[in-house]
Formats: C-alpha cells, sequence, structure tokens
C-alpha cells in the first residue's frame, strides 16, 4: 500500500516531464506518459509508420493484414477488422495500442484499461500528421524529417514522368464491382502528383461505384489495375475501343505493389515510383 | 353375383414406429356402394390411399383382377378416381380449371381441354350445384362450396372405381342428400363408389358397409346384418342405438 | 382486376420492351444524343446487350419462382430459398478463389464456365435441402431444411473469403447483384437457358396444375411425380444457376413475378411461368435502368433496388390483406 502510494507520487511527478497528450482522429484524448515500449498497431500503415521511425522492435503485435517490413511478420498476428483478438492484445500487455478509426475494439480496449489511439490516413495531408502524431508518441525528435524524405522521394518520381506522359488521362480500378479510385483518393492524389490526370472527377468522391459505361465514354489513356481485376478486362462489352486497351497501355499491378499503393503511409515514394514507372514505360 | 372391382391383401402398412393398418383383407363389389366407418384413428384414409396406390404397402391390392403395379399410371388414373380430405392449395385456379384437371388421364399430356373435357366437367359440376360459379377462383369459395367443387373434380374422371375420403365435409343436409342421390346415380349406371364417411347414420344406407378400427378390418357386410349391428355397437359403444326409421336404418348416440 | 392471360403477356411483353428502350437510351450520360457517333458503340455495345441480359436474368429468376412456388406449393417460395443461392455462391467463390478469374469476366468461355460451376452449385444446395427434408411432402420441413442449409453454405462461403481474402470484394459485389458487364455472351448463355427451363417447366405444367390439388390426387391422376419433381428441379436449378451466375443474387424479382401476375390473372402454371418471365424480366430490367440513372454516372448495386421495390409491394400487398372487409 505504501509502495503503491511513493510510486503514484513518483509518477506524478514524472509525468510533467515525459508525458504527452495525444487527440486522435476521433476526438479522443489520451495521455501517454513515457514513450511506450511494447505497441500493438493493428493497421497496416500505422505498423508501417511506427517502423519507419525506429520504434519496429518495440511492436509486439500486429493485425493480420499488416505484412512490412518482413520483420513483423514473426509477430503474434491479431486479427483482421471484424474478429479482433481482444484477449491476446490483451495478454500482450501494450503500452499503447493504435488502431483504424473504423475499428470495433477501441472502446472494449480501453475499458480493460489499454491506451488506445484511433489514427487513419486517408491522403497526403493525413500522413504527415499521423507521422507527426506518432512520432510524439514514440518521443522521436524529428518525424517531419522522415515526411520530408518520403516527399523527395514523391517529387522524384514525379520528375521521372516524362513529358508527354503529363495531362495523360488515366483510370484506377481498385475492385471489381466495379470501383473507381477518383482524384480525391489516396491513389488519385499520386496521380495527380506525378502530373497525371484521372477520368473520375472529384466530385464523385474517393472510390464511386461507377458505370462501365462511363469508362468507355471517357476513353481513358492508361489502365491501372490489380491483378485479379485484370483478368477479361479486355472482354467486357465496348472496352476493345478504349484508347488504352487498343494501345495495349494497361498496367497490371502485381498484389504487393497493389498493396503499397493502396496504403497511404510511408511507403507513399514507393507508390509513386511503381505508378511513374507504369507511366513510363507504357508512354514510349 | 357382382364382380369385384378392387381387390386388396395387405399385411401391414407402417410408417415409423407404427403400424396404421394389419391383415387387410377387402373386395370392393363392383356396382354398389361400399362405405367404410370407424372410429377416429382406426386407418380409414391409410386404407383408402394404400388401396388406390398412393401408399406403400405390404401386400397386394388388385384391380379388375389385374396387380395394381402391372397398371400404366394413365390408365389406372382413368379406372380409379381418389379424393382426399382437407384437400389445401388450388386457390389460385378457377373452380373449373380444378374440376378439369380431373379429365388429365384421358386427354393427351400437353393437350388443351377437349369439348368431351368440357362436357363430362359440366355434367360433374352440376352434378354437385356448383356450375354457378365456374369462374371463381378457388380461395374465394365457402367451405361448403369448394367441397363440392373437389367433389366435381374426382366426378370429372368418370373412372369405374371412385375412392372418396370424407366426402361429406362442409356439406349441409341438403347437400349430403344430394351427393347420395349423385352416389345412386352412378351406382346404378354400374359404378363402384367407395367413401369412407364420418356420418354413420349415412353410412348405414350403402350397400355394403366396412367397420375398422385399430387399423383392422372388424367386419364387412351388410349394413342390415344383425351381426353388423353388434359390431358396430361393439366398436362406437353401448350407447349406440341402430332402429329403422321409415324403412331405413339409423343410427344415433343415445 | 383480371386480365386474359394473352393480353397480360402482351402487356408484360411491351413493357419489357419499353424497358429495353429505356436502357438503351438512358446510362451513365442521361438521355443519349443519337446523333453523336461514338454513342453508337455504346448504344450497340453495351447498353443494348445489358439492358437484355437484365431482362434475361430477371425472366430466369421469374420462371424459377414460379416453378418453385409450384413445385413446393408454397407461395413464399422464392428461387433462392431452397439453398440454391447459398450453394451458387459457394460455388462461385471456390472457383474465384481456386483458379483467380474475376467474377466480372465476360469471355465467352468464362461466362460458360462460371454459369456452369454456378448450376452445379445451385443443384448441390437443393439436393442437400431436399435430402434434409426427405422429399417434398412437407413444406414446413422443407423451409426450416432450405434456411438451415442456406445457413451452413453461406458460413462455409464465408469461410472461404476468409482463406483467400482477396476474393472479398468480388463476392461482395456479387452478393449486391451486378448488371454492370453483361455483353452479348452473357445474353447466349442465359437465353440458351432460359430456352431449356422454358420448355421443361411447360412440358411439366400440367403436373404443377396438378399438384396443387395436393401429391396424393397428383398422384391418383396419373402424375409421375418423382420423374416430374426431378424435371422441374433441374429447370429451377438452370434457371437460378444462369442468372446467379451472370448478375449474382438479385433479391425479390423470383418472388415477386409469381404473385403479381397471380393477381392480375388467375391461372393454370403454362401461362404462369411463361407471364412470371416476362414479369421478372420487366421488372429487373426496370430496377436496372433506375439503379444506372439515380445518381449517374456512379450506379447503385441493382439487388438494392429490386429489395427496396420488392419490399415495398409486398408491404402493400400485406396491408391490404390485412385490411378489414378485404
Amino acid at each position: 500500500m505504501l509502495e503503491r502510494l511513493i510510486a503514484l507520487l513518483l509518477l506524478a511527478v514524472a509525468l510533467p516531464a515525459t508525458a504527452v497528450d495525444i487527440k486522435d482522429d476521433l476526438g479522443y484524448t489520451t495521455t501517454v506518459p513515457a514513450p511506450p515500449q511494447r505497441i500493438v498497431s493493428l493497421l497496416p500503415s500505422l505498423t508501417e509508420t511506427v517502423c519507419e521511425l525506429g520504434a519496429c522492435a518495440r511492436l509486439v503485435g500486429v493485425d493480420r493484414y499488416s505484412n512490412f517490413p518482413a520483420q513483423v511478420n514473426a509477430l503474434p498476428k491479431l486479427g483482421g477488422m471484424d474478429d479482433t483478438n481482444v484477449e491476446l492484445i490483451a495478454a500482450l500487455k501494450p503500452d499503447v495500442v493504435f488502431v483504424a478509426v473504423s475499428s470495433r475494439v477501441a472502446e472494449r480496449l480501453r475499458a480493460l484499461g489499454m491506451k488506445v489511439i484511433a489514427l487513419e490516413p486517408r491522403s497526403y495531408r493525413d500522413v504527415q500528421r499521423v507521422l507527426g502524431t506518432i512520432g510524439t508518441v514514440l518521443g522521436v525528435p524529428d518525424a517531419q524529417r522522415v515526411w520530408r524524405y518520403i516527399e523527395a522521394g514523391v517529387n522524384a518520381a514525379a520528375a521521372s514522368v516524362p513529358a508527354k506522359a503529363r495531362g495523360l488521362r488515366v483510370y484506377y480500378e481498385v475492385a471489381p464491382g466495379i470501383y473507381a479510385a477518383g482524384t480525391v483518393s489516396f491513389m488519385g492524389e499520386t496521380l495527380t502528383r506525378l502530373g497525371a490526370g484521372n477520368i473520375i472527377p472529384p466530385e464523385l468522391g474517393p472510390f464511386p461505384k461507377i458505370n462501365p459505361e462511363y469508362v468507355v465514354k471517357a476513353n481513358p489513356a492508361l489502365i491501372m489495375v490489380g491483378a485479379r481485376g485484370a483478368q477479361g478486362l479486355t472482354e467486357r462489352p465496348g472496352w476493345a475501343q478504349i484508347d488504352a486497351v487498343r494501345r495495349g497501355r494497361i498496367c497490371v499491378f502485381k498484389p504487393e505493389e497493389g498493396d503499397i499503393l493502396a496504403r497511404p503511409g510511408p511507403r507513399m515514394a514507393e507508390a509513386a515510383q511503381i505508378m511513374a514507372r507504369c507511366l513510363r514505360e507504357k508512354v514510349q | 353375383m357382382s364382380a369385384i372391382a378392387l381387390q386388396a391383401r395387405i399385411a401391414r402398412v407402417r410408417i415409423g414406429e407404427r403400424d396404421l393398418l394389419s391383415d387387410i383383407a377387402l373386395s370392393i363389389p363392383q356396382g354398389r356402394w361400399t362405405a367404410i366407418v370407424g372410429p377416429n384413428g382406426a386407418g380409414k384414409s391409410t386404407l383408402l390411399r394404400a388401396i388406390a396406390g398412393l401408399q406403400r404397402c405390404d401386400g397386394e391390392t388388385r384391380l379388375a383382377g389385374r396387380p395394381l403395379a402391372n397398371w400404366p399410371a394413365r390408365e389406372r388414373a382413368r379406372q380409379l378416381a381418389w379424393m382426399g380430405q382437407q384437400e389445401t392449395g388450388a386457390d389460385d385456379l378457377t373452380a373449373l380449371d380444378v374440376v378439369l384437371l380431373g379429365r388429365l388421364p384421358h386427354r393427351p399430356w400437353l393437350a388443351p381441354p377437349t369439348s368431351a373435357d368440357h362436357a363430362a366437367a359440366k355434367q360433374a359440376m352440376d352434378a354437385t350445384q356448383s356450375w354457378a360459379w365456374r369462374e371463381r377462383r378457388l380461395g374465394s369459395l365457402s367451405g361448403g362450396e369448394r367441397q363440392r367443387v373437389l367433389l366435381a373434380r374426382a366426378l370429372a374422371v368418370q373412372a369405374p372405381l371412385t375412392l372418396m375420403d370424407e366426402p361429406l365435409a362442409h356439406l349441409d343436409p341438403p347437400h349430403q342428400a344430394e351427393w347420395m342421390a349423385l352416389v345412386r346415380a352412378r351406382v346404378a349406371a354400374g359404378h363402384a363408389i367407395v367413401s369412407v364417411l364420418h356420418e354413420l347414420h349415412l353410412a348405414l344406407q350403402a350397400d355394403h358397409l366396412v367397420l375398422m378400427a385399430d387399423g383392422r378390418i372388424l367386419h364387412s357386410g351388410a349394413p342390415a346384418d344383425p351381426a353388423m349391428h353388434d359390431a358396430l355397437r361393439r366398436v362406437f359403444g353401448p350407447s349406440l342405438r341402430i332402429v329403422q326409421l321409415e324403412g331405413r336404418w339409423v343410427a344415433l348416440p343415445l | 382486376m383480371n386480365f386474359r392471360p394473352g393480353v397480360l403477356l402482351a402487356l408484360l411483353l411491351a413493357v419489357g420492351a419499353l424497358a429495353v428502350a429505356a436502357g438503351v437510351l438512358t446510362g451513365s450520360t442521361g438521355l443519349a444524343s443519337l446523333r453523336d457517333d461514338g454513342m453508337a458503340l455504346i448504344l450497340w455495345e453495351i447498353r443494348l446487350p445489358r439492358s437484355l441480359g437484365a431482362w434475361c436474368a430477371g425472366a430466369l429468376l421469374g420462371m424459377a419462382g414460379a416453378i418453385s412456388q409450384g413445385l413446393f406449393r408454397n407461395p413464399l417460395a422464392d428461387p433462392y430459398l431452397l439453398g440454391s443461392a447459398s450453394g451458387a455462391q459457394l460455388a462461385v467463390a471456390i472457383a474465384l478463389a481456386l483458379t483467380g478469374v474475376s467474377a466480372q469476366h465476360s469471355s465467352l468461355l468464362a461466362s460458360l464456365g462460371l454459369t456452369g460451376i454456378a448450376f452445379v452449385g445451385t443443384l448441390a444446395g437443393v439436393g442437400l435441402t431436399l435430402v434434409l427434408a426427405r422429399g417434398v411432402e412437407q413444406t414446413l420441413r422443407l423451409l426450416l431444411a432450405g434456411v438451415v442449409v442456406g445457413v451452413v453454405l453461406n458460413a462455409l462461403t464465408n469461410l472461404a473469403t476468409l482463406w483467400a481474402p482477396d476474393i472479398l470484394r468480388a463476392m461482395q459485389a456479387f452478393l449486391l447483384g451486378n448488371t454492370g458487364l453483361l455483353g452479348w455472351n452473357s445474353v447466349a448463355v442465359m437465353a440458351a437457358c432460359g430456352v431449356m427451363a422454358l420448355v421443361v417447366g411447360l412440358l411439366a405444367s400440367p403436373a404443377l396444375d396438378a399438384l396443387t390439388l395436393g401429391e396424393f390426387t397428383a398422384a391418383s391422376l396419373g402424375v409421375q411425380l418423382p420423374a416430374v419433381r426431378l424435371l422441374l428441379i433441374f429447370a429451377f436449378a438452370l434457371s437460378t444457376g444462369a442468372a446467379v451466375a451472370q448478375t449474382g443474387i438479385v433479391a425479390f424479382v423470383g418472388l415477386v413475378s409469381p404473385h403479381l401476375v397471380r393477381t392480375l390473372c388467375p391461372t393454370l402454371h403454362g401461362w404462369l411461368i411463361l407471364l412470371s418471365a416476362a414479369a421478372g424480366g420487366a421488372l429487373l430490367l426496370a430496377a436496372d435502368v433506375i439503379a444506372r440513372t439515380v445518381i449517374r454516372p456512379q450506379e447503385l448495386p441493382v439487388g438494392l433496388v429490386t429489395a427496396l421495390v420488392g419490399g415495398i409491394y409486398l408491404l402493400i400487398l400485406m396491408h391490404r390483406r390485412g385490411a378489414p372487409g378485404k
């Protein structure tokens, strides 16, 4: 009892020194008393951000879909969005848990006494902000250095795009059904940075379910699609007439590349490079 | 000596754990009206289904001398008409369409009804006083009206042997009397009618009576036979009074 | 309101034709300007086959609904009720997971292959239900068995998507119904299946009529029940499987079309099957046109529209049945 009292007093003194108040994307404020040593991340982009900021060794558990960098694959996998393994997380005794904004376990974990911070980067600005937030949590002094490095990578990719490819109208298909990446989506932002155009205007939102006829009418010069969706794309009714199909300007991304392109995170520069390479190769 | 329309020897009919029928030896005379009576659960409906070939049984039924299994389906359907109890469904069809279904065994599979079919349907519906609502949907008819349409369906088959299970359900006395007149007319024309009846006083008017209890046939013979009356009293209880009224036998629980 | 069958058929086909016209004239860009050359491609290669395809899928579902309601003597029967949809869904999920083929494949071979797989899955689902229900005699048992089989097969489908998570999106699109990529190949496959199923259904329709009086009566009228049931289940599975393979799960069309026809025109099953096909085609196509036009150039999943429209229709029906004086 006495020990507890002394510990509390010490904590109260130590607290102002390194404690930080973090306001997460849901508006919830969490007090993190010290840089966490045991971190759980339940979103791949947050996992990558933590590692990028040099705290990879402090990760004790990640979600099922986190697969980069390679070393996180050795960590306990804590499930996906719907079936997060709360028990396992509690057993890991993390100092802080990073979750997605749409996660359903945040309340449960907080009720169990854990510190939960909800972040979900969806755009370039988000990535920068989340880098800063996580940097603050981890006590990393210059998270913005990482951001500048990423930005430089993106700009380099943009510079590598030939003049011919600028303004090229691109159609990026994200999922069957068919769903397209709009101008305001993350992929759309990357395309814009690279100087390419998008047949989906901003008012349709980030991932509209688009009428296939619209794509034919818009006649993109380049199509970007994941490997699974690429099958049968050229045989879709009327699509043989599309400029991109006629000229064979279809970039098919492998699943790993698809991951990079879809995750707004520290590998943004790589995403830009993948897209830039596609633009370079197809516009010969 | 009248011919035998149908002869059945059934060792048993078993469903699940229970024997619904056991040791049945039944002869249905041609050109006669046979009534089957018995308390609830005696197996009357099961017997009717079994001899119509609609229920699997351990035994053999012979229709006009031939085993039932040897009859091609449609030929048998022309020879033997069957009408069940409490049939639900067919609510959306018109009464005439329902009666015309009785002519299915007579016409080629996909052929539309012929004039002969229509004539037979009209005759049957006239006999049951249901012609007036032939264009109405079955679902919009009352219980009694519906029953008369279903009766007409069975009659439209014009089969030499007609089996009917509780044909008088929902029918009030005037229509019951009409039904009996109808039966008499067909019997006079040489057909055989078998009806399972709850109404004991009507069953006693039949030419031939079969009494069932607990899945067995207890007694069969003429309704006027004193042995039959004894058997009836044994089955239905001593309070059953069988008396003659205006020359006819009547049964009353008193 | 009672129509004669021939008149109602003409009416439904006319509505269908109008809907095809609407389908050709509207789309991602509103009313088409027929002078624009570039539109010719869109009209003939995209909108026409898509509209005809939607009509075919609706006709297949309407037919399957009429057959299943007659066969199982239950006005609530729906092409998806007896494990058919869950069976088709599971088969498609397994095929997608194992072969990596996109659910939106439009080539003839893939269309045929996927249709075949969905058909097999439909048969398997229905067969399982019938085995569980031990025959088609007892309606309640049949419906319960259908629910059980549906739940179990759906669980297996979820398992498949867990094991191969990249088919999740494809399955989602599949589940909500999708007419977006129907081409002439899909139309051909569906039309062929439709004709086959229609012929079988019409051949067996006298048996369905006899069945309305009950199984025993039908047997007493000389109907060969086992053979007829098999034929009808084949027709039912073929139409459902073909529709599901091409457009995914589209709610309510199969349930509502025969109801609509029966309300307007009480008739024997031969006409009922034909009329339900025409009604289903018109319904699904109309829903597709709405789905394409309301938030163009985006589109709603067509299954959503049919669920809304079908649900409202059934609510109105229930309200009228329950109203006093009826």
